[in-house]
């Protein structure tokens, strides 16, 4: 709870100007990357070997959302053959919070199933990066976004290592950002799991306190060693995140991003954050400096003139 | 303009006509011409034309983007959020205009009164430079009319794009105030002219800082996006400084290319003093960009050195790098080192064309062209080419009509 | 496998099922049929047709895992659970809570440090699992509807039948029709 206050302060504090905002920021960064999440924010546990491919999940979602109707229904499974540009699976939209994706993976008897949402990190990229503060991290673990602030610049998206924020572009009078809210509001806050994860037939998703989860998804693995990979992905990526997986097919081979690192992306953003208070501090008196010395000489060739 | 001044047009320039009498406002507006002339002069122009074709076409499209939304003239990509308007309004835009500042570093800082015919044109490059940057901004944001939240409504101050908000608007009121000086001698508000004066140092230094910190942020902006820019183009630790010393070359290469365009274009308007210091001072640019450009180019070899990404040299994105490297920086460099030792202002003109080319490909490699190199390469909907095409030109005119106006090219010939 | 992933992509339940002992027949050493259901709200009931899959299952531990007496068939079971003792009951949902999702289950299976099968399924993924992985295996229906009709509720909640958007309704339907 102190990080929060520390937040808050900052949020408060700064509204000065921009110059003494930049100095703030960069205390942010030293400290970012050492804020390991809250102690006893919730998290899901997506055990991918359970998954059937039902998108029972998908469909709660939209539900609980309260999205607009999907343009194929939710027991389609032809959605699994549909592929954006490049000839990549479907990503969530701006109409689905959550999607699943098949993986045909050679060896394997049945094709993998693997589903997609906000992976709420513990120190999110989007909430870092964002100019107007619209996101949140909750205690409660969910990444929340305020859609009354945004400003539309999408740099979220851009900063996102997951692809997953999407945008209304097709709205003209309020576009916003889209993306799984871990329902929040309806659910979460008030102790109950999210929508998807009580709904699933197969009961892929654990809901539990995010450190409880990463024992079992550890005992897990060693009970049944030949059934998992031995990786936790989302136990440290990118700075660990509430969601985490288990595959009993190596990540990288199912979509997963594999080289992100264990560092917050806004540790990637902190070498410039620093120097903004050198910048800020050493530049006026260099270049007033610079000034004066070439001046001088102006001043001492305007005296020789004069003798 | 320049047919009708070897016919022997006085273009305005001092408050009195040659009879003795003031010009009107409307008539300094026209060029000192009466209107049917003025509308002549404006129909005969080839250029005029073009714009003319753009606008039939592109102003449609651009009022229907605010009509329709972004998914009307995009592509409406999740992964690509950011497309040719931000890619390359302002991303590209802004180091092209980073010649203000250090025209008035150059100038009123280190006293280099010899750059003073030139310092106006690049404080008006600066300018409008980041004018349009921001209407570019404002035609890409999804809800534009909420500009200002970052300042007043909900701060979010450790995000680098806040820095990039906050200093953009206070370094335009810097560069407005920088300007005024022109538009009050062509005003004839002496006053104004004279209180910028007093405080033209703090304007200045406050532009040093203000451009290091943003043009740095513009790069910082994708130390968000480790994986997704290619390694080649990305570096967590330099990206910053790689922007800010491109933005530095940039600015002055577009002042040389901007100042040649003048000097083809609107010679009708320069005057003497301005065009004999011309070449002159474009060497004197040359060789600062020159200093600038060798800077980038070790930094670029020290940021891949740190990361170590030579092994990627050898891929196709290799290849797209080296070319990126060699015609925009290595042979810029080249022949600015050529064109100063020679003293040859027009190969120094061609090094900034082929500057101005390669910071333009640098970013919008960055922002788009190698963006997402694991994923898929984006073409812009053919609506947005056309809206960042109409913004442009407006840019175009803007420049044109203030630079034939104003005392930008031309010393104002005070009364008396 | 088309034919079979499309019978499996239809398989998909928002029921809980349980096992009411009313609605049980039974036969020598079980029930016969088992009415699978009272919680079910997008699918009616299923009837578990008992004393068939005992014929089909190699033994009771199968499905009951150390309850019957018998030795659990997972290596890892056997640890802890030996063959011998009878548990009281071997009702599916005496262990596997149906309330899976509740204040007072998550606080249970999350808060206990003494608790050791926390990953336990409850009652809807006790079935789900088992039945759907030896039905895959085995070659069984693996369609939602193949075990379970869906109703209308059912049907709005997957946008499906006369709740199908309107341009592509046709997009293949899984499991059962
Ligand atoms: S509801 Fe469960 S089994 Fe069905 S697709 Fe979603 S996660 Fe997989
Ligand atoms: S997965 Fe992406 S959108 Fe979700 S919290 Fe992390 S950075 Fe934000
Ligand atoms: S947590 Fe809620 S919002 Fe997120 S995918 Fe699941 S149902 Fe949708």
């Amino acid at each position: 709870m102190k990080k929060l206050h520390r937040r808050s302060f900052l949020k408060g504090g700064l509204a000065g100007g921009a110059a003494i905002a930049a100095v703030g920021t960069s205390k942010h960064a030293e400290a970012a990357g050492s804020f390991g999440g809250y102690p006893d924010s919730m998290g899901v546990l997506v055990d991918l070997t359970k998954c059937v491919g039902c998108r029972t999940c998908e469909a709660a979602c939209n539900k609980e959302q309260g999205l607009p109707a999907p343009d194929k229904s939710f027991d389609d499974p032809s959605v699994f053959e549909e592929k954006r540009e490049g000839g990549l699976p479907r990503r969530t939209t701006e109409k689905a919070y959550t999607v699943v994706q098949k993986y045909d993976v050679p060896g394997r008897e049945h094709p993998l199933f693997r589903k997609v949402q906000c992976n709420h990190c513990n120190e999110p990229a989007c909430l870092t990066s964002c100019f107007v503060n619209a996101y949140k991290k909750t205690p409660e673990g969910a990444v929340m976004y305020d859609p009354t602030v945004c400003v539309g610049c999408r740099t979220c998206m851009i900063a996102c290592p997951f692809y997953i924020p999407a945008y209304s572009y097709s709205s003209a009078i309020n576009p916003v950002v889209k993306k799984c809210i871990m329902c929040y509001d309806t659910r979460l806050k008030f102790g109950k799991p999210p929508a998807c994860v009580e709904a699933c037939p197969q009961e892929v998703m654990t809901f539990g306190k995010r450190k409880d989860l990463l024992k079992l998804a550890h005992q897990r693995i060693s009970e049944k060693p030949e059934a998992y990979v031995d990786h936790v992905y989302g136990e440290n990526e990118v700075g660990g995140t509430a969601w985490m997986y288990l595959s009993d097919v190596p990540f990288d081979k199912i979509g997963y991003d594999t080289h992100l690192g264990d560092q917050p992306i806004i540790s990637y953003v902190k070498e410039f954050l620093a120097i903004v208070p050198m910048v800020l501090t050493i530049w006026p008196a260099l270049f007033t400096g610079f000034h004066l010395l070439s001046n001088r000489k102006d001043a001492l060739k305007n005296e020789d003139n004069k003798s | 303009m320049n047919s009708l001044k070897s016919q022997g047009f006085a273009p305005v320039v001092s408050h009195r006509k040659k009879d003795g009498s003031e010009w009107t406002v409307k008539e300094k507006l026209m060029l000192g011409l009466s209107p049917k002339e003025y509308m002549a002069v404006q129909l005969r122009n080839p250029f005029n034309w073009v714009l003319w074709a753009i606008y039939a076409v592109g102003l449609p499209i651009l009022v229907g983007r605010f009509i329709f939304g972004l998914g009307w003239v995009t592509h409406s990509s999740y992964d690509y959020p950011w497309g040719l308007f931000l890619g390359w309004g302002l991303f590209v835009m802004v180091p092209l205009s980073a010649s203000g500042f250090m025209m008035g570093t150059t100038v009123e800082l280190f006293g280099r009164k010899d750059f003073k015919s030139i310092e106006r044109l690049g404080l008006l490059n600066g300018l409008l430079g980041y004018l349009f940057a921001v209407m570019f901004l404002q035609v890409d944001l999804g809800q534009p009319w909420r500009l200002i939240y970052p300042m007043f409504v909900s701060l979010g101050p450790a995000a680098v794009l806040f820095l990039v908000a906050w200093h953009v608007a206070t370094y335009l009121s810097c560069q407005v105030a920088e300007l005024v000086p022109a538009f009050a001698e062509w005003m004839d508000f002496p006053k104004a002219k004279q209180f910028i004066k007093k405080i033209v140092l703090g304007l200045t230094v406050a532009g040093i800082i203000l451009s290091t910190l943003h043009q740095g942020a513009l790069g910082a902006l994708f130390t968000y996006a480790p994986g997704k820019v290619h390694p080649l183009w990305y570096s967590s630790s330099f990206q910053w400084f790689q922007f800010f010393v491109s933005a530095v070359f940039a600015g002055l290469s577009m002042l040389i290319v901007v100042s040649t365009l003048t000097k083809w274009f609107m010679r009708w308007r320069c005057d003497e003093t301005y065009l004999n210091n011309l070449s002159k001072l474009t060497l004197g640019l040359a060789k600062g960009a020159s200093l600038a450009l060798i800077t980038y180019l070790v930094i670029k070899i020290i940021g891949i050195a740190h990361d170590n990404d030579w092994q990627y040299l050898a891929s196709g994105w290799g290849a797209w790098f080296m070319f990126e490297m060699v015609v925009g920086v290595i042979l810029p460099l080249i022949i600015y080192t050529m064109a100063v030792r020679n003293s040859n202002a027009s190969l120094a003109r061609f090094g900034a064309f082929l500057a101005v080319f390669g910071l333009a490909l640098n970013r919008l490699n960055t922002a788009l062209i190698t963006f997402n190199w694991q994923l898929y390469q984006e073409i812009p909907h053919w609506r947005e080419v056309v809206i960042v095409v109409t913004v442009y030109a407006t840019y175009i005119v803007v420049y044109r009509a203030v630079l034939a106006r104003m005392p930008i090219l031309y010393t104002w010939k005070e009364n008396k | 496998m088309g034919g079979r992933k499309k019978t499996l992509m239809g398989m998909a339940a928002l029921m809980l099922l349980t096992a009411p002992a009313g609605a049980q027949s039974w036969a020598a050493d079980g029930p016969g049929t088992v009415e699978l259901g009272s919680l079910a709200n997008h699918y009616s009931a299923v009837t578990f047709d008992h004393a068939m899959h005992v014929g089909v299952a190699a033994n009771c531990a199968e499905c009951h895992h150390h309850t019957t007496g018998l030795a659990p068939t997972d290596p890892n079971c056997v640890r802890c659970h030996e063959a011998g003792a009878q548990a009281r009951s071997v009702a599916c949902k005496d262990c596997h809570s149906d309330k899976r999702f509740s204040a007072e289950d998550l606080e249970k299976t999350g808060g206990n440090p003494q608790l050791y099968h926390k990953g336990k399924p409850g009652l809807k993924g006790a079935y789900h699992q088992k039945c759907l992985g030896c039905h895959t295996t085995m070659g069984g229906p693996t369609g939602c509807q193949d075990c379970h009709t869906r109703n209308d509720q059912g049907d709005a909640f997957f946008h499906s039948g006369k709740y199908a958007p309107a341009p592509k309704a046709s997009g293949g339907h899984g499991g059962g029709h």
